[in-house]
């Protein structure tokens, strides 16, 4: 049996070592994994709108196919806006705009700000709204683009920390995804969410099946995890809907 | 205090951390032979989720979460030490099985001895980690929401392991087939009771 | 390592080779030493993420043998299971930084696994029991052993389940090439669920006990 000291010797000295492996790790890496981050955002946004990019052409695609970014505040005011070259791509604050702040603002009552960005393709505008909710075990975000008359649903992505394999993480494949293009987000004018069902949209009124999709079979906590996200992250943008038209 | 026990409930029934969650499975299968050590065990757990949990909840407010460092000065909010909340969790449950382990020791050296290697695992029982995660995913307002999951958590994981105990003291006397026998047929009423356990999901509190 | 192979054949001397057969079979760490389980729950839903799981366990669990068996002689013992644990949470938590960094892809297929590795009580059970006490080759060999043990049953669970509850394999559609579909069958949900994997896991032990009479438990 080893003296006490020793093994306070032992302890603090593993500590020092290991934290100063771990930090300065994270240290160095941080520039090249915040650029892998912000370049998979772009990749996330511009996927949603049906542009297909890859890590190499991501900045450049983003550069060229977003043609303005918007802060808007939940009274539907536009805080700030950004036009095509104004800024680097990556650098404005629509886009660094920290949703998990944001929304946890929202959750205490306080005014809180959303970003919006927008994509032109054949001349016809795409708004593309990113998302943030939580899963199973660990966060789920994405992104959802829809037409300009803000209720179609033109595509969306969405992404996972730690969902369990083969059943929540299914919600990043492209089978998923597929199902919720042509879904619509308003209802005589009125925001409705779309729902992901359990069961399958078969179970719901035939009229309500133009807001819902199936769920993944086995991953039902996830599934109402991304439901929650679309309604909570969605509906920020109601004032703002409703005051353009 | 309505909404303490509610949380409290719910962990125990309806996100039982073995049945919903499947976690802290290795030492359910292992340690549950008879219900004397499973009961041993399953307070051990117990004690254990009810200490890190809060610990881990004031280690993630006030060191690790994105701006957790703002109460040194506001020139530290920006920090983020998110990134070594596995490590810190893994060690503070590490440290705190280690407590438990020397405490059994001195006081209870029999259930030391018929816990056996498995009481050092409870530092890698998924449920205890898994604990720690969720409750850092949830978001609890307070400590005590946090203190009261963590118990609640403790006593699904009692719950199960002494049920399943129970079961396997009785079908000692069943005719299994030679080859199920033990774990074979363990891990298939583990299923069988996970499947019954889901009927919980739907209920709301 | 394979040119060690040939010059170096004591390496694999009866008890080493030992070490790395056995546990594919008599002492399997899924169906006879009862460790790892939660993992194999986890990612047996397809067939994809248990291979993914099955290398990456491979490797940890090598690395963290021959780390912690060199370490060994200075470990207090009092401490020894949290300096385990940081041995083998920081060697996981750094590959994964690295792999953030540089192959960003990659890294997002595998980061669901960080905490399943670290929680994965193989692991752990393996350093304990074996690494502690032994020198740094036999140790990676029971390393590997016991992750190859591990990962074929996890693959052959995880074939059931795609196959019965996705009718995929490997993410192909095999069900729907062979047609089955138009005669009524369905897939079974079921099978995806995660009491499913339990009851699978349970009847390979009631084959390989079936086969192996020197495993049978007493009651």
């Amino acid at each position: 049996m080893q003296s006490n000291f020793y093994i306070f010797r032992y302890a603090s000295v593993m500590v020092i070592v290991v934290a100063a492996i771990l930090s300065s790790a994270a240290m160095l890496l941080k520039p090249y994994q915040e650029k892998n981050k912000a370049i998979d955002k772009m990749k996330g946004i511009l996927t949603s709108a049906n542009i297909e990019a890859t890590s190499e052409n991501a900045i450049q695609l983003y550069k060229d196919n977003i043609t303005e970014e918007i802060v808007i505040n939940n009274k539907g005011e536009i805080v700030e806006s950004k036009k095509k070259g104004e800024v680097e791509p990556g650098k404005s604050l629509a886009f660094s705009l920290d949703l998990k702040k944001e929304l946890y603002k929202k959750g205490r009552g306080e005014d809180f700000n959303i970003p919006l960005m927008v994509a032109e393709t054949n001349g016809k505008k795409i708004f593309i709204i990113p998302l943030l909710g939580t899963g199973l075990w660990g966060p789920v975000w994405g992104n959802i683009a829809v037409k300009d008359n803000f209720s179609t649903v033109v595509g969306v992505t969405f992404g996972h920390k730690a969902e369990t394999p083969g059943l929540g993480a299914e919600i990043d494949t492209k089978i998923f995804q597929a199902q919720f293009v042509g879904k619509e987000l308003f209802r005589d004018g009125k925001f409705q969410s779309i729902s992901v069902v359990k069961g399958g949209i078969g179970t719901m009124p035939n009229d309500m099946q133009i807001h819902g999709v199936d769920a993944i079979s086995g991953g039902t906590i996830t599934s109402v995890g991304v439901s929650d996200m679309l309604a909570n992250c969605l509906e920020n943008y109601v004032p703002f809907i409703n005051k353009r038209n | 205090m309505q909404e303490l026990f509610n949380i409290f409930v719910k962990s125990i029934f309806i996100d039982n951390m073995v049945f919903a969650y499947f976690l802290g499975m290795c030492s359910y299968l292992a340690v549950s032979k008879t219900v004397k050590t499973s009961m041993g065990l399953g307070i051990a757990v117990v004690f254990v989720l009810g200490i890190t949990v809060p610990v881990d909840y004031l280690l993630n407010q006030y060191v690790l979460a994105p701006g957790a460092l703002s109460w040194l000065g506001p020139q530290f909010a920006e920090f983020d030490l998110s990134f070594l909340s596995f490590i810190m969790f893994i060690a503070v449950i590490a440290s705190m099985v280690q407590l438990v382990e020397m405490v059994v020791e001195k006081f209870a050296p029999a259930l030391y001895s018929s816990l056996g290697i498995f009481l050092p695992l409870i530092a890698v029982n998924c449920a205890i980690l898994g604990g720690s995660l969720f409750m850092q995913e949830r978001e609890y307002v307070t400590i005590w929401h946090a203190t009261s999951f963590g118990l609640g958590s403790g006593v699904g994981f009692l719950l199960a392991i002494v049920g399943i105990a129970a079961i396997r003291e009785k079908i000692r006397y069943s005719n299994v087939p030679p080859a199920l026998r033990g774990l074979g047929i363990t891990f298939i009423i583990t299923g069988l009771m996970g499947i019954a356990f889901m009927s919980f999901l739907g209920i709301k509190l | 390592m394979s040119k060690d192979k040939r010059e170096k054949e004591p390496l694999f001397s009866a008890k080493n080779r030992k070490l790395l057969i056995n546990p594919l079979h008599k002492d399997n760490p899924i169906t006879t030493q009862v460790l790892g389980i939660c993992s194999a729950l986890a990612v047996t839903a397809k067939i994809k993420p248990a291979f993914v799981m099955t290398l990456s366990v491979i490797a940890v669990l090598g690395f963290a043998n021959v780390i912690v068996s060199i370490l060994r002689h200075g470990i207090p013992p009092r401490i020894r299971i949290i300096v385990q644990l940081v041995v083998i949470a920081s060697l996981v938590i750094l590959v994964d930084q690295v792999l953030k960094a540089f192959v960003f892809d990659v890294s997002k297929q595998l980061s669901v696994f960080v905490g399943l590795i670290i929680t994965n009580c193989i692991i752990m059970g393996r350093l304990e029991a074996f690494a502690l006490g032994n020198k740094p080759w036999p140790s990676f060999l029971d390393g590997i052993g016991n992750a190859f043990g591990y990962g074929w049953i996890l693959i052959v669970v995880a074939f059931f389940r795609e196959f019965l509850g996705s009718g995929t394999i490997w993410d192909y559609p095999v069900m729907e090439q062979l047609g089955v579909y138009n005669f009524g069958y369905q897939n079974n949900g079921f099978m995806i669920l995660p009491p499913m994997a339990l009851i699978i896991v349970g009847i390979i032990i009631w084959v390989q006990r079936s086969k192996d009479k020197s495993l049978v438990e007493e009651n």
